[in-house]
């Protein structure tokens, strides 16, 4: 038992960040932060007051290998439910 | 009816031998098989990970390791990988 | 005839004790070991998380602790606490002894 935070499921660690702002990593190179608001066992998210980064990475014609500029895009909005399959992790704030 | 084996008991039977586990993507892993269970999640010892790229095959060697069965896609008994084959 | 020593008594006769309890081999027992130990997750996609294991449901949904990411080999990211969604996980393997 971790004294420190009580968890004995992986999804503990969400239930104790609701209402908190989390950082989510999705498939597709796609990354958020928003405010917790309800979650299920598929990990189906709502979120609100959310900033969506996305990752866009061009490999330039011609150019050596690895070599390739990454655009960042960011975008903002209210409320959002986010399907849980095309979630990769979740991690809350730190708590420390 | 002739002496029936199911699949998983000839995997049953490799349990404390090598084995060379082949993923549906391009990545292996040998090691030595110490169980296994329905969905064929495998813990394996001393094991070595092969990613299998263009440019050549990175290996990595692991401690004692739980493999996800969901990506597993071939199972060989008895080998120790591609270096053996 | 008598020889002066007298032969050495044959070993006593038990029953063999029974094997040690070998860490057992199966998914269940080694995540029992592995909890609460630093470990390292690999997702299919390649990258890497090291952190000291929280908890796992069957799912392999994953709790860590004192998480650092890894692409390519390099740090990406630290987090105090992270939750894995299982369909992602390749692997986990022990990272001390167990």
């Amino acid at each position: 038992m971790d004294p420190s935070s009580g968890i004995q499921e992986p999804f503990d660690l969400i239930r104790l960040s609701l209402s908190e702002r989390v950082f989510v990593k999705l498939r597709g190179d796609r990354e958020l932060t928003g405010i917790l608001h309800a979650y299920d066992g598929h990990m189906n998210l709502i979120l609100s007051d959310v900033e969506e980064t996305i990752m866009i990475v061009e490999q330039v014609e011609g150019a050596p290998e690895g070599q390739s500029t990454v655009n960042i895009a960011k975008r903002k909005m209210n409320m959002l439910f986010v399907r849980g399959d095309g979630v990769i992790l979740v991690s809350p704030p730190s708590r420390t | 009816m002739a002496s029936q084996i199911l699949p998983l008991e000839l995997i049953d039977r490799c349990i404390g031998s090598r084995i060379w586990v082949i993923m549906k993507t391009e990545r292996e892993f040998t090691g030595t098989l110490t169980g296994f269970d329905d969905f064929v999640n495998m813990v394996l010892e001393d094991v070595t990970e092969f990613e299998i790229t263009p440019e050549g095959t990175k290996k990595t060697k692991l401690a004692q390791t739980l493999l996800n069965g969901n990506n597993i896609c071939m199972l060989i008994p008895g080998s120790n990988g591609p270096d053996d084959a | 005839m008598a020889d002066a020593t007298p032969p050495p008594p044959p070993p006593v006769e038990v029953s063999p004790p029974p094997p040690p309890p070998t860490n057992a081999g199966s998914p269940t027992d080694f995540l029992k070991g592995v909890v609460g130990k630093r470990v390292v997750v690999r997702l299919t996609s390649g990258v890497d998380y090291r952190g000291v294991l929280s908890c796992l449901d069957g799912y392999m949904n994953i709790a860590l602790e004192q998480t650092e990411e890894y692409v390519n080999g390099t740090v990406t990211n630290r987090y105090g606490d992270a939750f894995i969604r299982g369909n992602n996980v390749l692997y986990i393997s022990a990272a001390e002894p167990l």
